[in-house]
């Protein structure tokens, strides 16, 4: 039984590009970080909010929320392939969209400090009495930054119309969980904040979706943060260049059997909306329709060694005496 | 226009006061500034007036609540920070020097932090937290920073940083703060950021300093007036931008340069402004430039011993005999 078809497939194909997204980019660069298996995150987590709603996707996903929210693919790809076309030509990491989709950027090359900017643009959008809210999601080793404490401390004293997702997936780099935290369940530590806290099975699309429009839910009405904890499995390295030396194969294996896009696709043709033959023919047109991009992508200009960016250094420039 | 005769901290309140009925985007936030007044009296009675809809007093968490003034500027609002000591600007690191000035330049001139942060740093007749760590932020591309040494500059300069659209972060000086009142313009006075002043004008020596440091300088001129020597003391009062021509121009004129902060002397902003001359100014110079600051180690809380460690008027008086007893 599917609630909602429609919102069931629209999920089903961003979750599909975001897979072939990986398939091409870890082919065209060493510096791609794969999402493989953790789809269900970011696409449950961003799907259906408003465009006056903040999007801080973690990094790990982050692109398909950009193509998400109205990002040009070709532009997501020209910044992967280092195009003078991608969202921050060359300037940093390819985690910026444009801002005007409302999409918090990576700003620094550090991890927590956007908990704490996405709990700022909450603040903002409470401050104006506007009923818009933030969703913010990051990964398992990023909640074990200072950032991840005083931002949902923050968050829960002020009230503030804004969502807390952990992307769990296992592994900070290397270090797997249990060797970074004696937590038994990193939804607990909700409790500490005086907010709610929701364990979700992070590879069910579905179930992702559900938790986190409840919490929407909430903060629209003005009831303040909910902590939830989405568990999932990184089954590829770091980046496309890690080879995960450091863990078994076996638990890589077991979570295999869980993947997200499969799982769905089994709701769906089991609940007549998307027969088995169709699901295939939608993914293969979604690598379709990222190989034709990436091809795009690859016509766009270069980046020139001229393109210092002092013009953008400040906002206000200097005035001249 | 017409003046009042305000302490520092008071020309600095009444400047947040006039930009907060101004525009409904700015607001304040820190600790203990509502009710309490503010550590040092630094928001006194703005609470009364604003109340809690437009200042937050927030948990101890500064770099969270850095985050959160980052967050709300690039969403339009516009956040006086109010982090009590220069010391907490540690924990805020993170924020401070790596986001909040990259911001702009990485979404290629489009998101803006129109982001205020004022600290308290310095000598002064409070025992604690008297490190001046000012240069950590000049070294960085995208913040500008200002260190004012009277109330008027002190309420200028602040406006004008609420007004920006850049982060800035206000270096409020301790000593200064309750001193002696000073003529203050009411209303629209804004001193533009990167611009330094000449606090007084003279042919021999520059004296270039920050803050407490030109009063010293003020206090030294005074005496060396006496022996016939003029110096000019500048007040560089925005520290990044640096104001370079005005640096230049002082050192053509008088040929002698003496660099006066209380921050320490090794790495700090007396060496940039140093470099900064001996590259452009070289053959003006009649004499090797001479920096003063703290010697290297943590500025003590005991009055005593802090004032030994920080340079004082007889101090520059030495260093400007020094430079003009010079000769090639």
């Amino acid at each position: 039984m599917i609630e909602d078809p429609r919102t069931a497939l629209a999920m089903h194909r961003w979750m599909v590009l975001s897979r072939a997204l990986d398939e091409v980019c870890c082919r065209e660069s060493a510096h791609w970080f794969p999402a493989e298996g953790e789809e269900a995150v970011p696409v449950g987590s961003f799907y259906g909010l408003r465009p006056d709603d903040v999007c801080a996707p973690a990094y790990r996903g982050a692109p398909i929320v950009y193509v998400m929210r109205g990002a040009g693919l070709e532009y997501v790809l020209a910044g992967a392939l280092g195009k003078r076309t991608g969202f921050a030509r060359g300037r940093h990491f390819n985690f910026t969209a444009p801002i005007e989709l409302r999409v918090l950027p990576y700003i620094a090359g550090d991890l927590g400090p956007i908990i704490s900017q996405a709990t700022g643009t909450a603040f903002a959008q409470k401050y104006r009495k506007s009923d818009a809210v933030t969703v913010v999601s990051f990964g398992d080793g990023t909640s074990n930054r200072g950032d991840f404490h005083e931002a949902i401390n923050l968050g829960a004293v002020w009230r503030l119309p804004v969502v807390y997702v952990i992307q769990n997936n296992h592994y900070a780099i290397s270090l797997r969980l249990d060797k970074a935290t004696a937590a038994k369940a990193l939804v607990d530590r909700a409790l500490g904040y005086g907010i709610p806290g929701v364990a979700v099975d992070g590879n069910d699309v579905l179930a992702v979706h559900a938790a986190v429009q409840e919490a929407v839910g909430r903060a629209r009405a003005g009831q303040g943060p909910t902590l939830i904890e989405a568990t999932t499995f990184r089954m590829r390295g770091h980046s496309a260049a890690d080879t995960a030396a450091y863990r078994s194969s076996a638990e890589v294996e077991e979570w295999k059997g869980r993947d997200p896009i499969r799982r769905l696709e089994e709701r769906l043709s089991a609940a007549g909306v998307l027969s088995a033959e169709k699901a295939q023919a939608a993914r293969a047109a979604g690598r379709e329709e990222v190989e034709a991009a990436t091809a795009a992508a690859k016509r766009h200009p270069d980046i020139l060694p001229t393109d210092l960016g002092m013009e953008d250094v400040f906002a206000t420039p200097v005035q001249e005496a | 226009m017409p003046g009042k005769r305000l302490t520092f901290a008071e020309a600095i309140v009444e400047g947040i006061r006039e930009e907060m009925h101004r525009d409904p985007n700015v607001f304040l936030i820190g600790q203990d500034i509502g009710p309490f007044g503010g550590s040092l009296r630094s928001t006194l009675g703005l609470w009364e007036e604003f109340g809690p809809a437009r200042v937050f007093d927030t948990p101890v968490s500064e770099s969270g609540v850095t985050g959160v003034c980052i967050g709300a500027a690039l969403e339009g609002l516009r956040p006086i920070l109010d982090i009590s000591f220069g010391e907490f600007l540690a924990a805020a690191m993170p924020q401070i020097a790596l986001h909040a000035p990259a911001a702009h330049w990485l979404t290629l001139g489009k998101a803006r932090v129109p982001l205020t942060i004022r600290t308290k740093v310095g000598d002064g007749p409070y025992t604690h937290h008297p490190q001046s760590y000012e240069v950590w932020f000049t070294h960085i591309p995208g913040l500008k920073v200002v260190m004012p040494s009277t109330p008027a500059d002190a309420k200028g300069l602040l406006k004008t940083a609420i007004r920006d659209d850049d982060p800035v972060l206000v270096f409020e000086h301790m000593y200064l703060y309750h001193g002696v009142r000073d003529e203050v313009p009411e209303g629209e006075h804004l001193v533009p950021i990167g611009r330094a002043d000449v606090k007084r004008p003279g042919r021999d020596v520059t004296v270039a300093a920050t803050a407490w440091m030109v009063h010293r300088a003020l206090q030294a001129a005074r005496q060396l007036q006496a022996e016939g020597i003029e110096l000019e003391v500048l007040d560089l009062r925005t520290l990044a931008p640096l104001d370079v021509p005005a640096i230049l121009a002082s050192v053509k004129k008088t040929g002698r340069l003496v660099v006066a902060h209380e921050a320490w002397k090794i790495g700090g902003l007396g060496a940039e402004v140093a470099a900064t001359v001996a590259e452009q100014a070289f053959a003006s110079l009649k004499a090797p430039i001479v920096r003063l600051g703290a010697p290297h180690a943590l500025i003590p809380t005991h009055p005593t011993i802090r004032r030994a460690f920080l340079p004082n008027a007889h101090d520059i008086s030495n260093a400007v005999h020094a430079v003009m007893k010079y000769a090639a």
